[in-house]
């Protein structure tokens, strides 16, 4: 582990270089903020430095090997329903427990003006994303088209788009990327990686992909839905 | 910064990364009792791994939450006072790029890119896509603020291009394109992008800076989808010319 450590360290300071440098630029530049506000930068970008290169050591060292065995495992099973209610566990649990959904569903209670509640649309949304992981794991086990399955789901969205009232599209929007967390995401990863590798004729770059951006789009079309029924 | 808004700032952000990591253990602990039982060794590789992952998540998102917010609402505020449009552009485009190249997730996927196709797509041309995507689209988020245009005639027209790019890119890239859209918006370029954006707009007189700062994450979502399409369009054109040579 502590090779590991030693081998992220350079990566962990490449990552975050620019944006320290970026930033002081601007503090002597434009920004001017109190010295305060800058020393508590520096010192918060200390702890976002140590915080890195703790996350991607432990990332690698654990959290990829967990879900590769758990996606190993699930394909060896080759139980379809098994796969579709673990895809969907995955995404509604690692869904509900993230912060920035409550905080979107908040702002979805308020759009509907009070017609949809904060913690029932929590679940829903969870929801939104376990259905589409299982959609997207299914279409690994099953080998159908990538291609075609974005193409739906992508007109699905434009066409709910307009169809939808103004004011819920930037939120539905926004849906979509507060689904995949810090953690949540490295996991998802590597569980569709360990399916994809012991299917036989699955490509690793072709199916071990794309979930994260497929369940991403779930919620999107999800809201947009929930705002043109809520008109 | 006092005390009590520091210890506030601490349980918030253990509470959040405690809630972030008990589902993916629970899921992992019925998943080794029933099946998998993995021998002790893995386990403890896989216990001190998740453990390390959550105290750096933990003292990542401190270091966000205690550090950069409140500069990002400084920035936000300089930003709101400029008058050149340009200037901000500008500014959007260099905290994208930044922002995203910091990103863990980001880093995460460019590694795991690297390693699937066994070196074949670099980890290095992954990561540069998604932050001159990002980067083009914070500026053109920026631009859009400044010229009140809705977001709709940025997103439908951005998500018709993926449609077309599904088609056109390698098939190896469109996997790995839809994906990077879901990471790049990371807590990094949440804080930065969207006080920049809060700034910018509340510039502008009569705007709701609720609503711009959402569709900005909305642009910062779909830019490097397309950069990464982009790039997978590109790769297959090359093929084709080898091939058509050779």
């Amino acid at each position: 582990m502590l090779t590991l450590l030693k081998l992220k360290l350079p990566e962990t300071l490449k990552a975050v270089a620019p944006l320290i440098t970026v930033i002081t630029f601007l503090q002597f530049t434009v920004v001017g903020a109190s010295a305060d506000v800058f020393l508590q930068f520096l010192a918060g970008a200390a702890l976002v430095t140590v915080g890195l290169l703790l996350l991607l050591t432990g990332i690698d060292f654990g959290i990829l090997p967990m879900g590769r065995f758990i996606g190993g495992k699930l394909a060896e099973k080759n139980s379809i329903p098994l796969l579709l209610v673990v895809a969907f566990a995955l995404g509604f649990a690692t869904t509900a427990a993230e912060p920035d959904v409550l905080v979107l569903a908040g702002q979805v209670d308020e759009a509907s003006q009070g017609a949809l509640r904060q913690q029932p649309l929590v679940y829903l949304i969870s929801a939104g994303v376990g259905l589409s992981v299982a959609i997207a794991f299914y279409r690994v086990v099953r080998g159908f088209s990538m291609r075609a399955l974005l193409t739906v789901l992508l007109a699905l969205m434009i066409v709910s788009t307009f169809a939808a009232p103004a004011g819920w599209i930037p939120l539905a929007y926004d849906a979509g990327s507060v689904t995949t967390g810090a953690l949540t995401g490295p996991v998802v990863l590597a569980v569709a990686l360990g399916v994809s590798a012991v299917i036989a004729g699955r490509s690793a770059v072709n199916d071990g992909f794309g979930l994260l951006g497929i369940a991403s789009i779930g919620p999107i079309i999800l809201i947009l839905i929930i705002g043109l029924l809520a008109r | 910064m006092t005390e009590s808004a520091l210890l506030a700032d601490v349980l918030r952000t253990a509470r959040g990364v405690a809630l972030a990591v008990f589902p993916l253990a629970a899921l992992f602990a019925v998943f080794q009792v029933l099946f998998l039982r993995l021998p002790r060794l893995e386990i403890t590789r896989i216990a001190i791994g998740t453990l390390l992952a959550a105290v750096g998540l933990f003292l990542f998102l401190l270091g966000v939450a205690v550090g950069f917010m409140p500069f990002g609402k400084a920035i936000g505020e300089a930003v709101g006072a400029m008058s050149q449009h340009w200037l901000v552009v500008l500014f959007g485009a260099a905290l994208g790029f930044v922002t995203t190249w910091g990103e863990p997730a980001v880093r995460v996927l460019a590694d795991q890119v690297e390693q699937a196709s066994a070196g074949a797509i670099r980890q290095g041309l992954v990561l540069l896509a998604m932050c001159i995507g990002v980067a083009v689209a914070a500026g053109l988020g920026m631009l859009r603020i400044a010229y009140e245009l809705p977001l709709v005639w940025m997103l439908v027209p951005g998500y018709v291009l993926v449609i077309a790019l599904v088609w056109l890119s390698d098939r190896g890239f469109v996997a790995i394109a839809v994906d990077s859209g879901g990471v790049a918006t990371g807590p990094l370029a949440n804080t930065f992008l969207l006080a920049l954006a809060l700034g910018a707009s509340g510039a502008v007189a009569g705007r709701d800076p609720l609503t711009h700062g959402l569709g900005l994450v909305a642009l910062i979502a779909l830019a490097p989808i397309i950069a990464l399409m982009v790039l997978g369009f590109i790769v297959r054109l090359k093929e084709r010319s080898t091939e058509v040579r050779s």
